[in-house]
C-alpha cells in the first residue's frame, strides 16, 4: 500500500502481508519525504532555520515554528514580550483549528463522507485567510520569531478573527452533526483501531492519540509555555460516548472537542491583547552555548526540539522529536487482525504527516 | 464492525438508528440548498456563509492581500549592493556583484534626504535572483536597509525554461506586467 495512496496522507509505503482481507503484519517504509532537515539546520544559522521548520509539518506550520523559537529563546535566555506571547497563542491555537479541520475532514473523505470534508476546507480557507494577511504567506508563514513574531496584526485584522470565531462555532456544530453519530461513521471506526491506555503510555503516544486513550495529558496543561496558563480551557480525553476508549472513534472525537476549546482559547487571547512591542531584544547574530530540550503540544503531539550550541552563529545540532514518528511505530503490534478496510480508518485516525515523520 | 447484531430486537434498532442519523445529515443538506437559493448570510466585512465559495480562477481573481508574500523585486536605484540580504538568504538564491566607486563618481540621482544616513558606495554590476530557489521566507526584506527588496503580490510567472526564472533586475524584463510600488 502506497507510497501514492491517497489514504496515506503523504508519501508512506505500508508492507502489509495479507491473508485475504485480514491483515497478518504491517510494516511502515519511511523515508520517502526525507529531506535533511537535522543536517540542513546545522548549516544554517538560527533564524534561517525558522523557514525550514515549517516545511517539517506543513499543516501546522505556525506549531512547528511556535516550538523552535521557544526552544532558541531557552538558549539564549530571552522572554517574547507579552505581545508577542499573546499573538503566539492566538494564531497557535487558530493553526490548531485549521489543523484538527484538515485532519477531520480528510479522514471523512477516507471513509466516504464528502461533505465534511467541503465544509472543513472552506472554514479552514478563512483561518489561511487570515494568516495571510497577517504574514504574508498561506501555508508556509515564518511567522514566529525568535524573540516574538515578525508582524504585528494588520489593522482590523483583530475584528477578522472575532468575527471568524463567532462564525466557526456553528458551523463547527455543523460538522459534528453530520459525523459524530452518523451510522455508518460510527460502524467504520467504533472499536477499530483500539489503542489501550498502556499501549498509548508504552509507545510513548502524545496529544490527541494519547488523550484518545484517555490519559490526560496536555503540555498545554501540566507545563504551559508561552503563558497558556492563564487561559480557561479543558484538556480533552476520550469519555465512553460511544466505542471503546482509545478506538478511531474516540481518537476523532478529541479532535473535534479540541477545536471548541481552541476558540475558547483565541477569543480569551483576543480579549488580553495588549498594546506594546511585538519583539523583545535579540542580539542581530545569535550566538550561544549549551544545550536545550524543549516540547510544545503541537496538533499532532508533543513535538520536541533538542539543541546543542557550540557557541558559533549555527547550531551544532538540531534534532526534532516528531509525534507522527512515534505513532507509526505501534503499526505493526495494532494492525495484525485488522481487516484490510480498516488500516485505512486507522491511519486517518493517528493524524501523521510525512513532513514531520522523514524530516 | 458492529457486533451488537444477532436479536430481532437489535435488528430493527440498527435500521432505526440508520435512518435517523443519516437523515440528520440529509437535512444539514437540505438547509444548505435553502440557503444557496438567496438566503446568504453577511457578516460584517466578509462573507461567509452558504452560496458558492470557490472562485473560477482565471477568469475570477481572489483578492490577495498587498504584504502577500510572492515574487520578489529589487528597486535597483534604491540597493546599495550591502549583501544583507545574500546572506540572510536561506536557500543562497541571490547573486550580487559590486565594485568600489571611484572618488569621480556619483552613483547616486537621488538627494540626500531621499537616501537618508545610507549613501551608495558601492557601484552594483550584478544583482540576480533565482526565483526559482526562492522559498519566500521573506528573511532578506527584513534585514534590507533601503527596504529596496520586496515582495510584491504578483504570483503568476510560470515559464516553461527554468533559467528564465532567474531575474536580472539591472535590465529587468517579463513577459509580465511590471509590478508597481
Amino acid at each position: 500500500m502506497g507510497p501514492q495512496h491517497p489514504s496515506t496522507h503523504g508519501v508512506l509505503r505500508l508492507e502489509i502481508v495479507t491473508d485475504g482481507e485480514i491483515i497478518k503484519a504491517a510494516y511502515p517504509d519511511l523515508g520517502y519525504l526525507h529531506r535533511c532537515f537535522e543536517k540542513h539546520a546545522e548549516n544554517r544559522e538560527y533564524l534561517q532555520v525558522v523557514p525550514f521548520t515549517d516545511r517539517l509539518d506543513y499543516v501546522a506550520a505556525m506549531n512547528q515554528e511556535l516550538g523552535y523559537c521557544l526552544a532558541v529563546e531557552k538558549l539564549i535566555e530571552v522572554e517574547a514580550t507579552p505581545r508577542a506571547q499573546t499573538i503566539r497563542v492566538i494564531v497557535s491555537e487558530l493553526q490548531r483549528i485549521a489543523s484538527h479541520l484538515l485532519a477531520i475532514g480528510t479522514y471523512s473523505l477516507d471513509i466516504g463522507g464528502f461533505t465534511p470534508m467541503l465544509y472543513a476546507f472552506r472554514d479552514r480557507e478563512h483561518i489561511l485567510g487570515i494568516f495571510e494577511e497577517l504574514s504574508g504567506a498561506r501555508l508556509l508563514y515564518n511567522y514566529v520569531r525568535p524573540g516574538g513574531v515578525a508582524r504585528d496584526l494588520s489593522r482590523g485584522l483583530e475584528e477578522k478573527i472575532r468575527e471568524f470565531c463567532r462564525y466557526f462555532v456553528p458551523q463547527l456544530v455543523e460538522i459534528e452533526e453530520l459525523l459524530s453519530g452518523n451510522a455508518i461513521f460510527m460502524d467504520r471506526t467504533c472499536k477499530v483501531g483500539i489503542v489501550s491506555p498502556d499501549m498509548a503510555v508504552a509507545y510513548g503516544f502524545s496529544g490527541v492519540n494519547l488523550r484518545g486513550s484517555g490519559i490526560d495529558w496536555d503540555l498545554r496543561k501540566v507545563r504551559p509555555y508561552s503563558g497558556y496558563e492563564k487561559y480557561e480551557f479543558s484538556s480533552i480525553t476520550a469519555t465512553l460516548e460511544h466505542g471503546v476508549i482509545g478506538d478511531c472513534w474516540n481518537r476523532y472525537n478529541c479532535r473535534m472537542k479540541e477545536m471548541h476549546e481552541s476558540v475558547k482559547i483565541v477569543e480569551q487571547a483576543l480579549a488580553r491583547l495588549e498594546a506594546g512591542e511585538i519583539m523583545a531584544k535579540v542580539p542581530k547574530a545569535i550566538k550561544a552555548t549549551g544545550e536545550v530540550y524543549l516540547e510544545t503540544e503541537c496538533p499532532r503531539g508533543n513535538l520536541g526540539y533538542y539543541i546543542v550550541a557550540d557557541g558559533s552563529k549555527q547550531p551544532y545540532r538540531v534534532k526534532v522529536k516528531s509525534p507522527g514518528f512515534i505513532s507509526l511505530a505501534c503499526f505493526d503490534e495494532l494492525t495484525s487482525g485488522m481487516m484490510l478496510s480498516d488500516i485505512v480508518a486507522f491511519i486517518g485516525s493517528l493524524d501523521f504527516v510525512m513532513g514531520e515523520v522523514d524530516r | 464492525m458492529n457486533e451488537t447484531q444477532g436479536s430481532l430486537k437489535q435488528y430493527f434498532a440498527n435500521i432505526r438508528e440508520a435512518v435517523t442519523s443519516v437523515s440528520k445529515g440529509m437535512g444539514i443538506t437540505f438547509r444548505a440548498f435553502l440557503k444557496s437559493n438567496g438566503m446568504r448570510k453577511q457578516l460584517g466585512s466578509v462573507d461567509y456563509g452558504a452560496g458558492p465559495v470557490t472562485v473560477s480562477y482565471p477568469e475570477v481573481k481572489d483578492d490577495i492581500p498587498l504584504n502577500s508574500r510572492n515574487r520578489l523585486f529589487n528597486h535597483v536605484e534604491g540597493c546599495i549592493a550591502c549583501n544583507q540580504c545574500a546572506v540572510i538568504c536561506p536557500v543562497e538564491c541571490i547573486t550580487i556583484d559590486s565594485r568600489k566607486k571611484t572618488a569621480d563618481e556619483n552613483l547616486d540621482e537621488r538627494t540626500p534626504a531621499e537616501f537618508g544616513s545610507k549613501p551608495k558606495k558601492l557601484k552594483l554590476l550584478r544583482y540576480e535572483i533565482d526565483e526559482a530557489l526562492c522559498c519566500f521566507c521573506g528573511l532578506c526584506t527584513e534585514v534590507c536597509p533601503t527596504e529596496c527588496i520586496v515582495h510584491t503580490p504578483e504570483f503568476e510567472y510560470s515559464k516553461y525554461d527554468r533559467d528564465k526564472l532567474t531575474y536580472d533586475y539591472l535590465n529587468f524584463k517579463d513577459d509580465n506586467p511590471l509590478p508597481k510600488g
